[in-house]
């Protein structure tokens, strides 16, 4: 058994670094959901799911791009480790064996593992082709609106295109249409009012900053136009008093 | 309470689009609904006024406001009854007296054919003052008052109170609810014929034979919120900036618009 070299040494920091941050971000994961009374804003959940879940992922990185170099370390107490009073990390770093608690972790994440990309999908290849049963639909229908309006709320409506498309450069963008389109980013749709005789146009759905709710920018275009004969002052007064106009 | 609201002209062509749009922002669907109005105006009760004798026992407060009642302004005053679609164009149900000569009147009305009884019909009684005038905020705000009036026949009662029978009509429309805000779009029908009857109909002709007030269909929108305290400063402002958010959201549809403080109103001169 030869020493290690600098290089393995700096692989072994490494990996205990990673480890060290997924333990931090679990803490504090875990005294947020104890400690914070009403629980913490399901943002912030997320937000601390996601760091964690990378965490993970760098972890599981780690551990698989040097698995030939960890499966192939030893560790033994030098002469200088302080073997009485440190008992209980020298039994903890001499294990060749898991706890069985972690035994058990493992086995469970195994077979979840197998169930997710296993048997059941090669076993029935056709699965992906098959329409959704009643059920599935349900579902979907009910988590397809809220996550459509949820995307549609986080972009900038108005205008003629999409910011991908103005940053790759507008004249590239295949519409099919065969007037022009302006870039006026959402402003003054409804100035248009005139110039075409279909019906009624949205011609953009927009939400001001700050604003929860859209507006919707309706050019009123009608074939054929009815203006009141009856103004609106003349209609409340009869409402209210009934006398004919 | 109060009353605070904006109107709209509604051309008729735009009516289907703009439920839709209104549906969808308030993620409701319309509520269809038809209202038997009748406009009754208070008169002054010959003897009433001015009154001086059998005052003595009342505190010098209670009959300065007694006398600010009876002499002070006089107003229009609305009568209103909700509707069915099925309450138009049907007869009159089996005189109850026949009914109960059968000995069966246990059972309730005969519900399987459609018929409109004017006995039954619930009133609900709407006051509204002129709309307040000078305030500073574009939004119509209007002391209102509304108290629910016994079934059937109300003109005696309304006789009673000082008031006489103007005319009647039917509004039609759909309401919706925004949070705290009430939208109404809605229009007038006449009953066809046109004559001005001196006491409210006991029978609806049918839906399709009313007429329209406004000759062209079009509609008024209405976007009002009720408050329950009006001198509450702090409340009537935020139902007026309610009121104007739902203007922002809605102009590029229609405008919404304080209305005129004369059209709406109420005091008989």
């Amino acid at each position: 058994m030869s020493n290690l070299t600098q290089e393995q040494i700096k692989v072994l920091e490494q990996s205990r670094q990673r480890l060290v941050q997924l333990t931090r971000s679990l803490g504090s994961l875990i005294a947020s959901l104890n400690q914070s009374d009403p629980l913490p804003p399901w943002t912030s959940l997320q937000s601390q799911a996601s760091i964690i879940s990378n965490n993970l992922i760098s972890v599981s990185d780690q551990l698989s791009d040097q698995r030939d170099l960890l499966s192939n370390l030893v560790a033994y107490p030098g002469p200088e480790y302080p073997g009485r009073t440190q008992a209980n990390t020298l039994e903890q770093l001499l294990r060749t064996k898991l706890d069985p608690r972690v035994e058990d972790w493992v086995a469970r994440g195994r077979a979840a593992g197998t169930e997710s990309t296993g048997p059941s999908n090669f076993s029935d290849p056709d699965a992906a082709y098959k329409p959704l049963s009643d059920a599935q639909l349900a579902e979907l229908w009910e988590w397809a609106p809220l996550e459509a309006n949820q995307e549609a709320r986080r972009r900038n409506w108005g205008g003629n295109f999409t910011l991908e498309e103005r940053e790759a450069g507008i004249e590239n963008v295949v519409t099919g249409l065969r007037r022009q389109l302006e870039d006026d980013d959402g402003e003054e749709e409804s100035e248009g009012e005139e110039e075409d005789g279909e019906e009624m146009d949205v011609v953009g759905v927009h939400r001001k900053p700050g604003a929860a709710e859209f507006e919707y920018n309706i050019a009123p275009h009608h074939p054929h136009p009815v203006q009141p004969f009856v103004p609106l002052d003349l209609i409340l007064r009869y409402m209210t008093t009934g006398r004919m106009p | 309470m109060h009353e605070q609201s904006l109107f709209a002209s509604v051309p008729v062509h735009q009516h289907h689009e703009l439920l839709q749009q209104l549906a969808g922002l308030t993620a409701m669907q319309p509520r269809h609904c038809l209202e038997r109005r009748l406009i009754f105006k208070a008169y002054r009760k010959p003897g009433m006024a001015g009154r001086i004798g059998a005052s003595q026992d009342l505190q010098q407060g209670d009959l300065q406001r007694l006398n600010k009642m009876l002499n002070g302004n006089m107003y229009y005053t609305q009568v209103v009854g909700p509707v069915s679609e099925s309450d138009f164009g049907s007869t009159a149900p089996i005189d109850r007296d026949t009914q109960m000569a059968g000995m069966d009147d246990s059972k309730p009305y005969d519900s399987s054919s459609p018929s409109y009884d004017y006995e039954r019909q619930p009133w609900k009684l709407e006051f509204r003052d002129i709309p307040e005038a000078g305030t500073r905020s574009a939004v119509t705000s209007r002391l209102m008052s509304s108290a629910t009036l016994p079934r059937g026949d109300v003109v005696e009662a309304m006789n009673a109170w000082g008031y006489h029978f103007i005319t009647e009509y039917v509004v039609e429309g759909d309401m919706f609810v925004l949070n705290d805000i009430a939208i109404f779009l809605h229009r007038v029908l006449h009953y066809p014929g046109g004559d001005e009857s001196s006491l409210p109909r006991r029978q609806l002709p049918a839906l399709k034979d009313m007429t329209l007030f406004e000759k062209s269909g079009s509609y008024v929108l209405q976007a009002f919120i009720i408050v329950q305290d009006g001198s509450n400063q702090e409340t009537m402002k935020t139902a007026s900036q309610h009121l104007f958010g739902l203007r922002e959201q809605l102009k590029s549809a229609v405008l919404l618009e304080q209305a005129d403080r004369l059209s709406l109103d109420t005091r008989a001169k």
